[in-house]
């Protein structure tokens, strides 16, 4: 397993990705947008941060980037790839996923812990999870999930919402909602199943140090599951 | 080649919730202003040349489908000028 985890200007998770990768034992690299030939690689990842500083929209301008083409060329082949924060609205940009991420509906850039509960199991990143409550850490102002109607059925009805906000007990609430998305709706895949968008960051709670390792359940699903004590 | 300068007003659609523009409202009432609504939005100018006015017309829509608008958030209409020089630099 070999992961390219994408590097646009202005993207700036990628190395907690690789250090989460490390942690794990999983082979990585940090790969250069504009060079992105995702062949020889097993996943791909497409980190937080706010690439072509946000212009335009989150993820407008990095959608036309050439990664765009080989990540819709590697999503048709099947391949694993994970889009977390900036990475879901170039996803949604790009068309990989349905819907957009618009501004939080109270305005703010939010930047604290969340729970979800995972729907879909049919994933490579939430394989054996399926209704597993996660917590993680999001920091987002665009994070709002948002379709029309019939987008909306169509993801609920095909099992596409993969990840919803909900509070300890599990429950969808507003409350637990932290941008006013749509159904509460945190994560989405493709119909395939190989594309997996979040708002949440987890390769930033990986370890106990940084206050949880419900990250590592997610990316851990790409590699050999390795054991590494908390 | 003919010069043309396109003015491109991009708007969320009407069933999308606006956040941006209900703070607006509550700003201009707390100025005193009988506000019922303000929907927000952004205005591109872009001058670019097109063998004519039909080709210009079809460039700007290509602009607003492919980037200046997302299609699942945004509509746009296109007021098209020419010749540019008619706008100030």
């Amino acid at each position: 397993m070999k992961v390219a985890i994408l590097l646009y200007p202005g993207t700036w998770s990628e190395r907690d990705f690789a250090h989460a990768f490390g942690l794990l034992g999983i082979e990585h690299e940090i790969v250069w947008h504009a060079d992105a030939d995702l062949h020889g690689f097993d996943a791909a990842i497409v980190p937080g941060g706010f690439s072509y500083g946000d212009h335009l929209r989150a993820g407008a301008i990095a959608k036309l980037s050439p990664a765009t083409r080989e990540l819709r060329r590697a999503a048709a082949d099947g391949m694993p790839i994970l889009g977390s924060c900036n990475g879901f609205q170039i996803l949604c940009e790009a068309g990989l996923l349905p819907g957009a991420l618009v501004r939080n509906t109270h305005l703010e850039f939010r930047c604290d812990w969340v729970r979800m509960r995972v729907e879909s199991e049919e994933t490579p990143f939430t394989r054996g999870l399926g209704g597993e409550l996660l917590r993680m850490p999001i920091a987002h102002g665009e994070g709002c999930w948002v379709a029309d109607e019939d987008t909306l059925l169509r993801v609920e009805s095909s099992g596409q919402v993969a990840l919803r906000y909900v509070d300890e007990r599990g429950t969808a609430t507003p409350e637990a909602n932290p941008n006013g998305s749509t159904a509460n709706i945190a994560g989405l895949r493709n119909e395939a199943g190989n594309v997996l968008g979040l708002m949440p960051h987890p390769e930033r709670c990986v370890e106990d140090l940084l206050g949880g390792t419900d990250g590592r359940r997610m990316l851990e699903g790409l590699g050999a599951r390795t054991v590494i004590p908390a | 080649m003919a010069e043309f300068a396109a003015t491109i007003h991009v708007r969320p659609k009407a069933e999308v919730r606006d956040p941006q523009g209900e703070a607006i409202t509550a700003a201009l009432r707390s100025l005193g202003f009988d506000v019922a609504q303000v929907r927000t939005g952004k205005e591109f100018v872009v001058r670019f040349s097109a063998a004519d006015e039909t080709r210009a017309r079809e460039a700007a829509r290509t602009m607003g489908d492919q980037l200046l608008a997302n299609p699942v958030i945004d509509d746009y209409a296109v007021e098209l000028r020419a010749p540019a020089r008619s706008v100030p630099r």
